[in-house]
């Protein structure tokens, strides 16, 4: 991220100036100065005051949804999230985050040395949409699940309902091969010609899918 | 019979999107403290549903969710006390020095690494004539046969404000990674003191040899003290962490380095502001023959005995319990 701004920044001053360089030795000594620490603060300050005051999350972290967080769940403080980015140097040895690459691989949870040593870890923030368990089966097909039929396990339910939010992005024989058994699967109560006609069209199918989903145990 | 995952979403869902409103609120600032006891009374219903979901639902969407609700709730209802600059103040004035202090062994035995180092190159200066080819830079050499300093011509090149912050930065770079490298079960750091001993070592024994240690000891001799210090302290900072890397004792060794981490990163963070105003001598004042060699000299022993007393003469007083508190809110 940073890389990418001075990368940016570079490019956009050299093609003001077209001398990028020429510049910077032509800035007043304040100047100067000012673009030496302005480098240094960008390496090393930018990451922890940003995560001590967003909440553990930078600009960029903000933008990938992924979070600091200590590793029992509070917030990071000030002195954790300076051990994570100082030793941020080790890890990015030899180039390019390698060795914390490999540490990351290694570890138990997947956290480079900087988490390690400063007790942090890195959450990711998903949004989790809840109307899957709400959503009333499709209008026009009334399916009813006889009571002496198994009740679904959670694990069932939660199949069905994940695959029904998915199917959209199903298209053709998978779709219609995918939700054949799982008609199979959750409806062997459904007699020969009820099998036919709920798995005649793909509307028909998710709507006892749904069904059976939601019946009460 | 358990409830079915949807019914127990239906019904307990509302609750959970009030709670997820509250905090959002709570985090800009804006809610009113007649709702913070209910913000209270959702986020315990919240875990209890959470610990439902996690017996009869476990890896559904609705226990990631709630997973996800809890921990979002969690960080936001127990949120540090947020009082940065008292908590600065509190840390040079009580928390730095302790921490120092209370590390002094490690601290010790960086010292006694460093001054290895620094015997090291200077034996081999001495015993070895050829050895400065090897441990001092082309450079510098050519400067020292003409008799002549190679920072004289330093501020000829660039303005002392220049020279001043980039040999700040370049010193904290070194500071940090003395730090850092720690982690490598101390490797790194035991390497970066005993590699600045060598050079300084054996540049002070070329310099001795060719009778030039007066001007080498005036321009070290204003920021060296200090800056040597701290190089040390930032040594010690990395020995620590090595040897929570190799010794965690009676803790599991991830809880023993997370309280180690915190604990001597406080060295280094201490040290950051005193190693800028020695860069801003070393670029002011060290090179030319603006101030007189004696003058340089006598001003880096002061400014280092001054930094030490600072760092062991703190009182202490009821200071042990604040300054604890104090870094705890850091």
């Amino acid at each position: 991220m940073i890389l990418f701004f001075w990368v940016t920044a570079y490019f956009s001053f050299s093609l003001l100036s077209s001398d990028f360089l020429g510049m910077f030795l032509n800035l007043s000594s304040l100047g100067r100065t000012l673009a030496v620490i302005g480098a240094f603060a960008t390496q090393w300050l930018y990451w922890t005051a940003c995560e001590v005051f967003g909440r553990g999350q930078t600009p960029g972290k903000r933008l990938l949804r992924i979070r600091v967080v200590s590793d029992n769940g509070s917030p990071v403080g000030v002195l954790q999230s300076a051990v994570r980015n100082l030793v941020r140097i080790v890890d990015f040895l030899p180039f390019c985050y390698a060795v914390g690459l490999l540490v990351m691989l290694l570890s138990r949870e997947n956290r480079r040395l900087g988490d390690i040593l400063a007790g942090t870890i890195l959450v990711r923030e998903e949004r989790i949409a809840l109307d899957k368990y709400e959503r009333p089966p499709e209008a026009g097909f009334a399916y009813s699940v006889p009571s002496a039929a198994e009740p679904l396990s959670p694990a069932d339910v939660e199949l069905i309902l994940s695959f029904l939010s998915r199917s959209g992005e199903l298209t053709g024989e998978a779709k219609s091969k995918l939700t054949a058994a799982l008609v199979k699967r959750y409806g062997p109560f459904l007699s020969e010609d009820e099998y036919k006609s709920v798995t005649s069209s793909a509307e028909a199918a998710e709507a006892f899918l749904r069904t059976r989903a939601q019946a009460r145990g | 019979m358990t409830e079915p995952i949807n019914a127990f979403v239906t019904r307990r869902r509302g609750d959970w999107e009030k709670l997820g409103h509250l905090l959002k609120q709570q985090r800009s600032g804006a809610l009113p403290l007649a709702e913070l006891k209910l913000l209270d009374a959702l986020y315990r219903r919240a875990t209890t549903d959470l610990a439902y979901a996690q017996s009869f639902f476990p890896g559904t969407d609705a226990h990631r969710f709630l997973n996800q609700l809890c921990a979002s709730a969690y960080g936001t209802i127990y949120q540090p006390p947020r009082q940065y600059w008292t908590s600065v103040r509190e840390f040079y004035a009580r928390g730095f020095p302790a921490a120092v202090r209370a590390e002094r062994k490690f601290i010790a035995t960086s010292a006694m690494i460093f001054i290895l180092g620094l015997l090291l190159g200077a034996l081999v200066v001495l015993l070895q004539p050829g050895g400065a080819e090897l441990l001092v830079p082309a450079q510098m050499r050519h400067f020292i046969a003409e008799r002549r300093m190679w920072t004289d011509d330093i501020l000829s090149i660039a303005p002392p404000n220049l020279v001043a912050s980039a040999i700040a930065t370049n010193n904290l770079t070194v500071t940090i990674l003395a730090f850092a490298s720690g982690i490598l079960a101390g490797t790194g750091t035991i390497f970066i003191l005993v590699n600045n001993g060598v050079q300084i070592g054996a540049l002070a024994a070329l310099c001795a040899r060719e009778q030039m240690a007066m001007p080498l000891f005036s321009f070290i001799g204003g920021h060296g003290p200090m800056e040597l210090s701290i190089i040390v302290i930032a040594g010690g900072a990395g020995l620590i962490v090595g040897q929570a890397v190799i010794d965690p004792g009676e803790l599991p060794r991830r809880q023993y380095l997370k309280k180690r981490g915190v604990e001597a990163v406080k060295l280094v963070l201490g040290c950051a502001p005193f190693l800028v105003f020695t860069g801003a001598i070393e670029g002011f004042v060290s090179p030319g023959d603006l101030f007189p060699g004696p003058l340089k000299i006598g001003l880096g022993l002061l400014l280092g005995a001054l930094f030490w007393s600072y760092l062991f003469r703190t009182p202490r007083g009821d200071g042990a319990g604040r300054s604890l508190a104090g870094a705890g809110r850091l």
